[in-house]
């Protein structure tokens, strides 16, 4: 099972001519993903690690009908442009690799993809995997991604593209395997929040605990403890929450990732910490107790 | 971007939202003549500036003189001002809350209107707008009637303008707070709150956060430099600043920033730390670190611990060493063999130690 990425997983690169288009192609070539094309508007007919290129979604379509997934690697201000195109040609996984795209954007593509049902994970994603199925996206660099990831039962979901690495090698070297590892990103509007994914754990059987790296800011974490309290997701969860030091600092500062903005009350790192302890949640002090607490949690 | 107040009215302007009128001073030493009554506000990008002492009312001009000496005096949550807004005092029969800002569950821009103003988006009348349909006139009826406001034309005019503008100047928060209402049926907006979406007015920016400790800080990686200060707050240290420089900087970045973090006074410690990076260069970033380090006046005496992994992080060491022991440096070094965490319990240890003796 795992979630949003496996076998079946034929991925096309928006942008696979650009810098971070073909080092994503490359890796996940090497960690076996079938890519199967890519598109750059105006560079139809060249080929990047052997992928051919096309000039719209459409083209690539027409001879890849079994596209299923697009990883949208092209600058910040052609985002948009690039998720509609994708949105528009119904590809149900949109995963967003691109930083920095504003939030506006963000909106208008969130509620486009929901008229037309796709998903979009991102922006700031640095991808999904799925160990030793498949993964999409920049995460996990071939020299240390089979040292870092390795199937199992835990679901990683993480608003820090770094901290997804972390914490999955920390579950890796104390014998815990990951089902699905997903980098949501850290802005202001996620095109997937935990809830969103915790469904996806919930509902697949190879998950058996859910692993959460949450930070201040906004309210996706006090979201997955409603959650939870509704008794949505039923799994067992274990969170690590970042911000806690800026308690003293202006509310309204913006911390290390755009949505990471420090908050008194609600949104703040003890309020989220809080609603999740009362959810149910397990709560990880460092990234080195989360391995206790899952074999705790797994009986 | 959290703009000041003045900032944000002249974004009103711009968008025909009235505001009282009014003058900027940008000096203390700038001789201020404006006609009283008056309101003298401290221009910080703080809430509540009225009850911290950042908002006088003045009676005449004796009166504005003293409150313009006794404002820029006044530092609010932090900060000094640096301008102040001389405003004539509005007559109004009843005060608003407007805002438009991004609902972060929903994923969408969301409209608050409360007939009081002063009491936030707490308990104000939330309407949704659908970013592909925008703020069409019969949703803002709506939002009006809903409210318990009498749809005018002057107000869905103004509320009107405020969309427009959050939409064109990239705002993700726009507030009216108050929203004074005339005698005669028309508004003025007596306060501006305005914050820009970072992303796309200004995406080069890296935050950088003073802090009042003595253990200097360079992180790397948006989620593990939040995870590593509360790591060392955890272990008793007291942080000189927050910053954050991932991705792959090049060594003249990590060498402007490290001149710039460890020209702190009163520093005990400095602290380099990051987790395993996927493609960032740590010997060109040590490098940089090393170069920033000389140039620092005087040259630091205090413990440097190094906690990094990563591409190069070996051939990096190697170079440190050698530095090190050159030009006499305080330095230790750890690779992946321990965590994060634990690093910044040595820091602590090493900062500290050197205090009592």
């Amino acid at each position: 099972m795992a979630i949003l990425v496996d076998h079946k997983t034929n991925v096309l690169v928006q942008g696979i001519t650009g810098t971070e288009g073909s080092r994503a192609v490359k890796e996940m070539l090497l960690y076996g993903t079938t890519v199967v094309a890519g598109v750059t508007p105006g560079k139809g007919g060249q080929k990047v690690e052997k992928v051919p290129v096309y000039n719209s979604i459409k083209e690539a379509l027409k001879k890849h009908p079994e596209i299923n997934t697009t990883l949208v690697a092209v600058p910040p201000m052609f985002v948009k442009d690039a998720i509609l195109e994708a949105v528009a040609s119904r590809i149900p996984l949109i995963n967003v690799l691109t930083e920095k795209v504003p939030v506006a954007d963000i909106a208008y593509c969130f509620a486009a993809a929901q008229r037309m049902g796709v998903r979009i994970v991102g922006p700031s994603s640095v991808g999904i995997i799925s160990p030793g199925k498949a993964k999409v996206g920049a995460i996990g660099a071939a020299e240390l991604v089979d040292r870092v990831f390795k199937a199992g039962v835990v679901g990683v979901i993480s608003k820090s593209g770094g901290m997804t690495a972390e914490i999955s090698r920390i579950l890796t070297e104390a014998g815990l395997g990951q089902s699905t590892a997903v980098g949501i990103g850290g802005e202001v509007l996620l095109g997937s929040d935990f809830v969103d994914l915790a469904r996806l754990f919930e509902a697949d059987r190879q998950t058996k605990v859910i692993v959460i790296f949450g930070e201040v800011g906004g309210p996706y974490e006090e979201l997955l403890a409603e959650a939870m309290t509704a008794g949505e997701i039923t799994k067992p969860v274990v969170a690590l929450i970042a911000g806690g030091f800026s308690t003293k600092l202006p509310s309204g500062t913006v911390l290390g990732h755009a949505g990471a903005i420090v908050s008194a009350g609600k949104g703040s790192a003890e309020s989220k910490i809080r609603a999740l302890t009362k959810a149910g949640a397990r709560i990880a002090k460092s990234p080195e107790d989360i391995p206790k607490l899952v074999k705790k949690m797994l009986g | 971007m959290n703009l000041v107040e003045f900032e944000g009215k002249e974004l009103f302007k711009k968008y025909g939202i009235p505001v009282p009128k009014g003058i900027v001073v940008k000096s203390s030493v700038e001789k201020v003549s404006f006609p009283s009554p008056a309101v003298v506000k401290s221009q910080v990008p703080v809430g509540d500036r009225g009850r911290k002492g950042g908002i006088l009312i003045a009676k005449n001009t004796k009166e504005i003189s003293s409150a313009v000496t006794k404002i820029w005096q006044t530092s609010i949550g932090g900060y000094v001002p640096e301008s102040l807004l001389i405003e004539e005092l509005v007559s109004s029969i009843a005060e608003r809350y407007v805002s438009i800002s991004y609902d972060s569950g929903m994923r969408q821009p969301v409209l608050a209107i409360n007939k009081q103003g002063g009491s936030g988006t707490a308990r104000a009348s939330l309407t949704y707008i659908d970013p592909l349909e925008g703020l069409q006139s019969y949703l803002l009826r709506q939002a009006l009637f809903a409210s318990g406001l009498k749809p005018s034309r002057a107000l869905a005019d103004i509320i009107k303008s405020l969309w427009n503008l959050f939409q064109s100047e990239h705002a993700i928060l726009a507030e009216m707070n108050p929203l004074f209402e005339l005698a005669d049926g028309s508004f003025v907006a007596g306060d501006a709150k305005v914050i820009l979406d970072d992303n796309a007015v200004r995406p080069e920016y890296r935050p950088y956060v003073q802090m009042s400790g003595d253990i200097a800080v360079l992180a790397s990686g948006g989620g593990a430099s939040m995870i590593n200060l509360d790591a060392l707050m955890r272990a008793g240290g007291r942080p000189a600043n927050y910053v954050e420089y991932s991705g792959n900087p090049k060594s003249e970045v990590v060498r402007t920033l490290t001149k710039k973090v460890l020209s702190q006074r009163g520093l005990k410690g400095c602290w380099v730390v990051g987790g395993t990076a996927n493609f960032t260069d740590i010997y060109e970033t040590l490098l940089g670190f090393t170069e920033g380090l000389l140039s620092v006046k005087p040259k630091p005496k205090y413990p440097i611990v190094i906690r990094r992994d990563g591409p190069r992080q070996k051939e990096a060491f190697v170079m440190l060493k050698q530095f090190s022991e050159q030009h006499d440096f305080d330095i230790h070094l750890f690779g992946p063999e321990i965590p994060m965490s634990e690093s910044a319990k040595v820091m602590v240890k090493l900062a500290y130690k050197r205090k009592k003796k």
